[in-house]
C-alpha cells in the first residue's frame, strides 16, 4: 500500500500515528483548496488514527462556529461527550469541518465560510448539513468524522459523497456538548469509508455494539414505489443492491413518506425556531437568507399541532415496525431518490425549480427522524455522470449493529465503497 | 366535518410580530402558503384518530423499547 491515507480505519490502527498524520496532511494540502472541507485545523491533533468533526461538537477552550456568522468566534466552555469518548478511545482530531449554517440545510451551501464541494465533482453539492464530514471522508482526508442527523444530515452527505453514514436511534448517542437544533429529532452518528469503520466509531461513541452476524437477512422493500418515484438510475442501483442482500425480499406497502415528513417538519421547525428565537429577534441579519427563512417558518406552528404530532409518534413507530418491517429485519430504499444535484441548481440562484429539488433531496430521510429509528446509508453504484448512488437501510430502534452487519455484507459483495475520487 | 381556514399573510405577520420576529417584505405571503400546506399535510394523517385521550408524547420512549 503506497498511501496509508487510503487504508480503512480498521487497517490504519496498525500503522504508526505519525505516518497516518503525514499522509492525511498531504491529502488535505492537495484537496482542501478544491473542496473546502475544513474550517480550521487544530495545532495539536493528538495521537491516534486521524478524524475530524462537524464544527458543532464543542471542545472546551476552542471555537465552535456551528457554520455561522453568529458563532464565528464563540469559544465553548465544555467538551462534547462524543469527543471525550473518541479522545479516550485514542483517536486524533485534526480540525473543525464545514457544515450548513446551524445544521439547518440539506445541501452543504454556506455563505459565511464558503460552500463545501463534492470531491466527485466540485460543481455538485455534498449534501448537508454534515457537508465537511462527507467531503473529508470521501476524499480520504480523514478516516472518519462525526455528523448530526435531524432530518437527514448524516445520510445526505454520505449518499452524495459515496461513503457510509449511520443515523443512530434517537437517544442512542449522548447529545451533551453538541449544538442543539431540534432536540426531539437530533441524533449523532459516524460517517466513514465502510460499515465496518462506522461500527468502530459507533463503539467508541455509544458503547459496545459489535457487528452481529446474521445468517439470513430479511429485507422489506417497496420496489414498485421506488421504480415509480426514484430516477431510473437510482432505482436500478437500489433494487440491485437490495437483491444482493436478500434474493427474495418481501414486497411491502411503503410508509407514508410525505405525511411522516410533514410531521417531522412540524417538530423540527417549532423546535429550531424556539432554539433561535433570541438571535432572530436581536440579529436576524446575521443569518443567511435561506436559514433565516427556514427559521421564520417555525414561529406560527400552533403549539397544539406540535404536541399532537409528538403524541402521534408512538402510534406511527408501532405501525412502521408492525406493518412495514413486519417479519423483515430492515426496510430498503434509496438514500436520495434523485441524482446528486449541482450547487447552482440548489443554491440561492437556483430559480423556480429549487424548492422542488430541495424537497426531493430530503423526501426519503426526514420520515426516519420522526420515527426515531436508525438508518444506514451505503454506496451502491455511480450514475452516468460519475456521481455516487446510495442504498438506505432502516431498522427497528437500537438495531444499529444489525444495520452495520447488513452494510458490511453488501460491501463484501461489492466494491463501490472502495472507489476514491481522483 | 369542518374545513380549515386559510392562513393569511396578515395573520402570519401578526403572529410573528407578537413574538418580536420581523419579516422581510413579501415573506409573510410565502410563509402563509407554506404553513397551509404543511399543517394540512400533517393533519391529514388518518393515524391522528388513533392515540387515546391519555396518550402523552413521552409514550414514544416506551414504544421504542417495545419495538426494539
Amino acid at each position: 500500500m503506497s498511501d496509508p491515507a487510503l487504508l480503512s480505519l480498521a487497517e490504519a490502527r496498525s500503522v504508526p500515528p505519525r505516518e497516518l498524520l503525514q499522509a492525511c496532511r498531504a491529502r488535505i494540502e492537495q484537496w482542501q483548496p478544491r473542496i473546502n472541507a475544513f474550517l480550521a485545523f487544530h495545532e495539536e491533533a493528538g495521537p491516534g488514527v486521524p478524524l475530524a468533526h462537524k464544527d458543532m461538537f464543542y471542545r472546551a477552550g476552542r471555537v465552535s462556529s456551528c457554520g455561522s456568522k453568529i458563532r464565528r468566534d464563540w469559544v465553548a466552555n465544555e467538551t462534547a461527550a462524543v469527543l471525550e469518548r473518541l479522545d479516550a478511545a485514542g483517536f486524533a482530531d485534526l480540525g473543525r469541518l464545514n457544515m450548513s449554517e446551524f445544521a439547518y440545510g440539506p445541501t452543504g451551501h454556506n455563505e459565511h465560510f464558503g460552500d463545501c464541494r463534492n470531491p466527485w465533482n466540485p460543481d455538485c453539492i455534498t449534501g448537508g448539513s454534515s457537508s465537511g464530514s462527507g467531503a473529508a471522508v470521501a476524499a480520504r482526508l480523514v478516516f472518519g468524522a462525526l455528523g448530526s442527523d435531524t432530518g437527514g444530515s448524516v445520510r445526505l452527505p454520505a449518499a452524495a459523497c459515496g461513503i457510509t453514514g449511520l443515523k443512530t436511534t434517537w437517544g442512542r448517542v449522548p447529545l451533551r456538548g453538541a449544538m442543539p437544533l431540534s432536540p426531539s429529532l437530533d441524533t449523532i452518528g459516524p460517517l466513514a469509508r465502510s460499515a465496518e469503520d462506522c461500527a468502530i466509531l459507533l463503539q467508541a461513541i455509544a458503547g459496545d455494539d459489535r457487528l452481529q452476524e446474521k445468517k439470513e437477512l430479511r429485507i422489506a422493500i417497496s420496489s414498485a414505489w421506488i421504480e415509480r418515484n426514484a430516477e431510473p438510475e437510482v432505482a436500478a442501483a437500489v433494487l440491485a443492491a437490495a437483491k444482493t442482500l436478500d434474493r427474495n425480499p418481501a414486497e411491502v406497502e411503503p410508509p407514508d413518506f410525505d405525511t411522516l415528513s410533514a410531521h417531522c417538519l412540524v417538530v423540527m421547525q417549532a423546535e429550531a425556531s424556539a432554539q433561535h428565537a433570541q438571535w432572530m429577534r436581536e440579529r436576524p441579519g446575521d443569518y443567511s437568507s435561506a436559514v433565516r427563512a427556514r427559521l421564520e417558518a417555525g414561529y406560527a406552528i400552533p403549539a397544539a399541532s406540535y404536541l399532537e404530532v409528538l403524541r402521534l409518534r408512538r402510534a406511527a413507530l408501532e405501525r412502521f415496525c408492525a406493518q412495514v418491517l413486519g417479519a423483515a429485519d430492515v426496510y430498503a430504499l434509496p438514500g436520495i431518490g434523485v441524482r446528486v444535484p449541482t450547487r447552482e441548481e440548489t443554491g440561492p440562484k437556483g430559480g423556480e425549480r429549487m424548492p422542488r429539488m430541495l424537497a426531493d433531496l430530503t423526501r426519503l430521510t426526514r420520515w426516519v427522524n420522526y420515527l426515531g429509528v436508525p438508518a444506514l446509508v451505503v454506496p451502491c453504484g455511480f450514475d452516468s455522470r460519475g456521481l455516487p448512488l446510495s442504498l438506505q437501510l432502516v431498522g427497528r430502534p437500537f438495531s444499529e449493529a444489525l444495520l452495520l452487519a447488513a452494510g458490511r455484507a453488501l460491501q463484501r459483495a461489492t466494491d463501490w465503497h472502495r472507489r476514491v475520487p481522483a | 366535518m369542518t374545513t380549515s381556514k386559510q392562513w393569511s399573510a396578515e395573520a402570519v405577520e401578526v403572529v410573528l410580530a407578537a413574538q418580536g420576529i420581523a419579516l422581510a417584505p413579501g415573506r409573510a405571503e410565502r410563509l402563509a402558503r407554506g404553513y397551509q400546506a404543511l399543517l394540512e399535510a400533517s393533519a391529514a394523517d388518518p393515524l391522528l384518530a388513533r392515540p387515546e385521550f391519555d396518550a402523552v408524547p413521552a409514550g414514544f420512549l416506551l414504544a421504542m423499547q417495545k419495538c426494539r
